[in-house]
């Protein structure tokens, strides 16, 4: 059990816990937070290796609605397997919706290790209110390359309105660039297609994907993708390794 | 082999399959003679998995002697090895304290299909048990070697002509190469879900089938069985990824004849027919094998 030290409002139904642990786990990987007698749930990491362990979280089911961010919670992890980022000198990450925690994440890791100039974030979310991290972004364009969009602006907003896909012809790297996607499954089967597309090698395509994840150690059977488990192969893919899986994308 | 048996009793708790009330079912025994010959009514998956316990504390397990289980049940453990042993550990602590002494059906049961997938002889095995009468033909494992004291001396050439004599009573259907052969988008999935009712006992009598649920319950937190059948299997925030009952039993299909064998280079089937058995809609995973995808 683990004491809750911070609680952060970042957008409708989206809250962030900071914790009174540090992270031993990788951009990426995921540990299961728990409350007790509501159950168990799987949550990506959202801050770097060795800072404090800090998780968002959208409040959608029976664990992630209800009295997080009180007291203490059950933790355990980290499990899965992380972004490769160290293995590529340009990194395009592509995060949709409440798929930027593990986003921030290797941000943080990449400026800690001091290779900020070697990431562009692409993000988008619904509309400029579902924007997460808003205090962190503003953070993060003094030194990394953010490119930003809304599926619907309002009044106030007057950056990009489109999908995130056509975020990607704005990178400034190479082709040759190492690709991290996630969010919902529309938005990373778009996007890997529109990469293709552009010339992005499939093998330098990494997706992360969701699944029902219950024991997080390749046992409980639930989350298997074809012949792989997403708990313990995945949860981040090399996109040319499954994309010939008929359940990749929901 | 009561001399055996006392052998053993003395470094183990001994159960056996035991005629009860007209059911074979896994109980304690004292003696060689009160373990049955035929099937349990039900696969003992319980003796390492157990059907709901708390996972908040793992105690020390006894060690356990199992006597009777029939080879298709033990192949169940042997298979699920190659997935859990050593990363659930609760099967692992169970795993490693239970001794298996498995017989090897002497006679084809009906509906089973064990030598499609090399039985009823076992390649791995504790003590494989070939009963006749009062002979007992034994392979045991260099690990449990030491309880036979040199009163034993098949050196499997036994074993070897009774495989050759069962196949040609239960002919082994042509499983190889079943994984690419299988298809996707065969009509046979909607046809077994225009029948199947979600009842899970397919799940619940394999002798192979290791998934399960866990769940909060007041101060404990327990693990249940679970179904790939039942709906709410993958269900999950971002939607359920097979919210067809065809679907759902594809997978189970898919698991057991092309995931499995991808990853452990087995098939996750040890041609019991229990699933079978217990269908009450009459799903034959035999079809599965047999059927032919060819113009699908």
């Amino acid at each position: 059990m683990v004491t809750v030290s911070r609680r952060i409002d970042e957008a409708p139904e989206i809250y962030t816990l900071e914790l009174g642990a540090k992270n031993e786990g990788k951009s990426g990987q995921f540990y299961m937070l728990s409350v007790q007698g509501v159950g168990e749930a799987p949550i990506s990491v959202a801050s770097g290796f060795g800072r404090n362990l800090i998780f968002t979280i959208r409040s959608i089911g029976s664990v992630t609605s209800r009295a997080m961010g009180e007291g203490r919670i059950g933790v355990r992890g980290p499990y899965g397997s992380k972004w490769p980022w160290k293995e590529y000198n340009e990194i395009v990450a592509v995060a949709g919706g409440i798929g930027i925690p593990p986003i921030r994440s290797l941000i943080e890791e990449m400026i800690d290790a001091k290779r900020e100039g070697d990431i562009e974030l692409m993000y988008g979310a619904r509309s400029p209110s579902d924007i997460v991290y808003k205090k962190e972004i503003n953070e993060w364009m003094k030194s990394v390359d953010v490119h930003l969009t809304v599926d619907r602006g309002d009044d106030r907003w007057n950056g990009k309105v489109g999908f995130v896909p056509t975020l990607l012809k704005d990178s400034h790297f190479s082709r040759k660039a190492a690709m991290f996607v996630i969010g919902p499954p529309l938005m990373m089967k778009n996007t890997v297609k529109e990469a293709v597309s552009l010339g992005y090698r499939e093998d330098r395509i990494f997706i992360s994907l969701e699944r029902r994840m219950e024991c997080g150690i390749g046992v409980c059977g639930h989350c298997n993708v074809g012949h792989r488990y997403a708990c313990e192969d995945g949860p981040i893919f090399n996109y040319s390794e499954v994309m010939t899986e008929p359940e990749l994308f929901l | 082999m009561e001399r055996v048996f006392a052998a053993i009793s003395g470094d183990f708790e001994t159960y056996g399959a035991v005629e009860k009330e007209g059911e074979v079912l896994f109980d304690r025994v004292h003696s060689l003679a009160e373990v049955s010959e035929n099937r349990s009514r039900y696969a003992p998956k319980e003796f390492l998995i157990r059907r709901n316990e708390n996972v908040l504390y793992l105690e020390e397990q006894q060690r356990k002697a199992v006597f009777g289980i029939k080879s298709c049940d033990l192949k169940g453990f042997y298979l699920m090895d190659r997935q859990i042993l050593n990363r659930d550990p609760f099967y692992t602590e169970r795993r490693n304290k239970t001794l298996f002494v498995n017989y090897v059906c002497n006679t084809p049961c009906e509906g089973g299909f064990c030598s499609s997938f090399g039985g009823p002889v076992l390649d791995e095995f504790d003590i494989q048990v070939l009963r006749e009468g009062n002979d007992y033909h034994i392979m045991a494992s260099d690990k449990y070697d030491k309880y036979f004291n040199g009163c034993r001396n098949d050196d499997g050439s036994y074993f070897t002509d009774f495989k050759r004599k069962f196949n040609t009573e239960m002919p082994p259907l042509k499983v190889d190469g079943l994984e690419s052969r299988i298809k996707w988008n065969s009509p046979i999935w909607k046809e077994f879900a225009s029948r199947c009712i979600s009842c899970g006992a397919c799940n619940y009598s394999c002798p192979t089938c290791y998934c399960f649920d866990l769940y909060d319950d007041g101060d404990e937190r327990k693990r249940e069985w679970d179904s790939c059948v039942l709906s709410g299997f993958t269900s999950s925030s971002a939607g359920n990824i097979r919210n067809g009952l065809d679907e759902r039993l594809r997978q189970r299909f898919y698991h057991k004849f092309v995931y499995f064998k991808k990853s452990k280079d087995e098939f996750l089937c040890t041609g019991c027919n229990r699933c079978v058995e217990d269908c009450p809609v009459g799903i034959d995973i035999k079809e599965v094998i047999t059927h032919d995808y060819s113009n699908e």
